[in-house]
């Protein structure tokens, strides 16, 4: 299993580095390290012609690049490639699907000066198109230690199952322990979902989803709660996060099949949001390598990590 | 453990290729219209079109004509020089390998303080028609004096400067339609206020309806070799963009025809459009020194601005529209050029590193494009303040720094291909005779337009202390040049030593 991380010579990359590491080692994936050069448009009428500048900005790239590789420890194995396009977004999707790979992981932007998540450019392409798995980077984001569990966020509108298909496949590759979610905002002028309403809802789905049978929801480390709070924010904040916790979210109904966009309460949720973010695209259908459960590499846990830098 | 080692690319590149260059996607319309956006026809009409007529009165159409001569001649050593050393710049790595570093150095600066200029007077032309549109639009005439005020003007420029530098550093660019729909409507327009203009004249309501005569077209019947001198070097400045076709070779889905083609096509229609227009201007206002007049120095900074309404009618909007688009496209597309030599030239240390950086977030020359905007800022504030005809001031200064940094490089192609000079016609000629006449005529043009500008009264007849200022502003920044130049000696005289960019020439090897 391979993933992409999208990477820029700034914070933000490694963010994004960072968090892909955390991903990898948890769930056994190797990494395809990409940068994109800036292609420029022919039609912007640029005079005259400057060939020496795209010389330069290959030579800054691929030594950027580097820099990059030097990120990922030992222990995972890395690849790099620089491709090169108009749009950063673009590239960053049809590199993932060249590579196969199964999450594109990119910084958010580190930009923003209110919360922890104010979603850059590129980001917000990615959210609004992307056909992979995406996976934000808060700002800021340096552990390294694998993930440590899985929080699914269910809506209690239809398309939920999706969401908890991947969720649960994600779990199961590697046991990696699961958490499902509703998020209900019980303040005045909010909806009028109640946390009973929420509860029965995500049992159902928990109950009959496709592919999480009953012998598979035994097999799984999994623990059921119900954000309250006066806003989806609030309640973002009321929840418990471990260390080292990763959300899973689906995306709108806007989107079209296979792909994602980023609905209005993902996005409030993704303002609040003190842990890296997993956007799945709508109707996304894993891939076999992703559905199959592997022990062939080990989990390498924070402990084994902390001894062997000793 | 899994495998402790990084995995590489098995060439080591990171599988960078040529691939990475869009090849063969653009056609012979679309080689066109990029030629055409880097003239931006409406944009050079307005700027250059009454500072000509000033200068060589009716034989306008015959300056436009003899001022691509050289023009061509250029471009074709652009060419070899292009297809020669195509990873190497342009005119200030071409001049630093021809002549050695000092030359060369000032060629780029050439280059640098040409582009700085055309941003300064992009900008202003963008605010005059911007403010013109505002009074156009809420029926105002008041609101288009609005340009006329100092503090006012200064601070819509730079806003306009500093937008466009955001944009440029930002790395966002003008798509191919947008790119298209702005061609088009520039043509359009154009086409529109010569039929409007002629119309006119045939029912008797032109301003000063003048009969075309065959002596416009003469262009030994300028009055003496000064004007003819400044006439050409301003011309020089409305073809300048259109040798950009010839430098596209991969871009173009047929290297070997479409460069070629396209730039013929670029300017049969722009020699077109700008035969139609001048005609018309003529023949509508004639060069008379009052109101509409072509000759009326108050008319002649930016001469659709006075002579749109009068012609179109109430589609004037449309001219302001066509031009306010033109300069404000060309305005964050001219950034992308200094911002690059200057890149370039930090990179090769003839300027100090920073200027070399890029930035990591938007991957464009952060550093170098910040600098321009802060320079093209500058020399309009400078200007602007000391004369009140600074669209004029600048396009003059202009033109003399085009003759400059071109003149340099062409002169640079007959160096670098010396070997090859007298190896067959076709070399003789691409490579020798044709960059040599063409260098040749546009440093003597230079260096006669230089002198001529002393006099207090030259061009719009600001002056300091009885120095003509566009001779202050043309000298001021290549004295500035040469100082900034011996300080960088002084810095870091790697560069200066040859240690970097080594002198070459290319041998005669058939």
């Amino acid at each position: 299993m391979r993933y992409v991380a999208g990477y820029t010579a700034d914070p933000r990359g490694s963010d994004a580095v960072n968090l892909a590491v955390a991903m990898a080692r948890r769930q056994g994936a190797t990494l395809d390290l990409v940068m994109v050069m800036p292609q420029n448009s022919q039609y912007n009428g640029v005079y005259p012609h400057e060939a020496g500048f795209e010389t330069i900005l290959a030579e800054q790239v691929s030594q950027w690049l580097d820099e990059g590789l030097a990120l990922i420890p030992e222990d995972i194995q890395a690849q790099a490639h620089i491709r090169s396009g108009e749009s950063e977004a673009e590239e960053l999707i049809a590199a993932a699907e060249e590579l196969g790979a199964s999450l594109l992981i990119i910084g958010g932007s580190n930009t923003g000066i209110f919360k922890r998540f104010s979603i850059g450019a590129v980001a917000n392409s990615l959210l609004h198109a992307s056909t992979i798995p995406v996976v934000l980077a808060p700002a800021g984001y340096s552990r390294t230690e694998p993930i440590t569990r899985l929080t699914c966020a269910l809506g209690t509108r239809a398309g939920a199952e999706g969401v908890l298909q991947s969720g649960i496949a994600m779990a199961k590759r590697r046991s990696l322990p699961l958490r499902l979610v509703s998020l209900v905002a019980v303040g005045p002028g909010e909806s009028t979902a109640t946390v009973e309403d929420a509860k029965k809802h995500l049992l159902q789905v928990a109950a009959t989803g496709d592919g999480a049978s009953a012998d598979v929801l035994d097999t799984l480390d999994m623990e059921i709660v119900v954000g309250t709070g006066r806003s989806i924010e609030d309640a973002v904040d009321n929840l418990k996060w471990k260390k080292g916790e990763i959300l899973l979210i689906g995306s709108s109904r806007l989107a079209q099949n296979n792909s994602i966009f980023l609905g209005s309460t993902a996005n409030r949720i993704l303002r609040a949001l003190p842990v890296p973010m997993i956007v799945v695209p709508r109707n996304y259908v894993l891939q076999a390598k992703e559905l199959f459960p592997t022990t062939e590499i080990p989990v390498i846990d924070a402990e084994e990590i902390a001894e062997a830098e000793k | 453990m899994s495998s402790p080692d990084i995995v590489r690319n098995a060439t080591g590149d990171h599988g960078l290729s040529e691939k990475g260059l869009k090849a063969g996607s653009v056609g012979l319309i679309g080689a066109v219209v990029i030629g055409i956006s880097c003239i931006a026809p409406a944009y050079t009409l307005t700027a250059a079109l009454g500072p000509t007529v000033s200068e060589v009165g009716v034989h306008l159409p015959a300056i436009f004509l003899v001022g691509f001569i050289p023009m061509l001649l250029v471009a074709l050593g652009y060419r070899e020089l292009n297809n020669a050393m195509p990873d190497a710049g342009t005119s200030f790595t071409w001049a630093t390998r021809a002549f050695g570093p000092w030359l060369g150095w000032m060629g780029g600066w050439g280059l640098i303080a040409a582009t700085i200029i055309v941003l300064s007077n992009l900008a202003a032309v963008a605010v005059d028609f911007f403010y013109l549109m505002l009074a156009q639009i809420f029926s105002n005439p008041s609101l288009a004096d609005l340009t006329r005020n100092l503090p006012l003007n200064l601070a819509t420029t730079m806003v306009f400067i500093a937008g466009a530098c955001w944009i440029s550093y930002r790395g966002m660019e003008t798509t191919k339609s947008f790119q298209y729909i702005l061609v088009a409507f520039q043509l359009l327009v154009l086409g529109w206020f010569a039929v409007a203009a002629f119309t006119h004249v045939a029912n008797g309501s032109a301003f000063d309806a003048t009969t075309i005569q065959a002596d416009w077209f003469n262009p030994f019947a300028v009055e003496s070799f000064s004007q003819f001198a400044a006439g050409v070097s301003l011309s020089i400045f409305i073809f300048w963009g259109w040798d950009v076709t010839l430098t596209m070779n991969e871009e173009t889905k047929n290297p070997k025809k479409t460069p070629g083609r396209a730039a013929t096509v670029t300017i049969i229609v722009i020699v077109l459009i700008y035969m139609t227009v001048s005609l018309a201007t003529l023949s509508f206002a004639g060069i008379g020194t009052t109101g509409l007049g072509a000759g009326n120095p108050e008319n002649q900074g930016s001469i659709f601005a006075v002579l749109a309404g009068p012609v179109m009618g109430p589609f004037a909007i449309l001219m302001s529209l066509a031009i306010l688009s033109s300069s404000a496209a060309s305005l964050q597309s001219t950034f992308v050029s200094p911002a690059r030599t200057l890149l370039s030239m930090g990179h090769y240390r003839a300027l100090p590193k920073s200027f070399g950086k890029i930035s990591p977030t938007h991957k464009s020359p952060g550093y170098a494009t910040i600098a321009a905007a802060i320079a093209a800022a500058g020399f309009y504030i400078i200007t602007r303040t000391l004369s009140e005809n600074a669209l004029w001031d600048t396009i003059t200064a202009l033109g003399m720094m085009i003759c400059f940094y071109y003149g340099i490089t062409a002169l640079a192609c007959v160096w670098y291909f010396r070997a090859q000079a007298f190896r067959g016609v076709q070399n003789f000629l691409f490579k020798f005779l044709a960059p040599l006449v063409g260098g040749v005529i546009l440093l003597v043009m230079f260096f006669k337009t230089a002198y001529d500008s002393m006099d207090p009264s030259y061009g719009s007849g600001s002056n300091i202390g009885g120095l003509g200022l566009v001779f202050i502003l043309g000298a001021g920044v290549i004295a500035l040049g040469v100082v900034l130049m011996f300080f960088m000696y002084r810095r870091n005289p790697e560069f200066f030593k040859g240690q970097v960019l080594s002198r070459a020439s290319e041998p005669y090897n058939p």
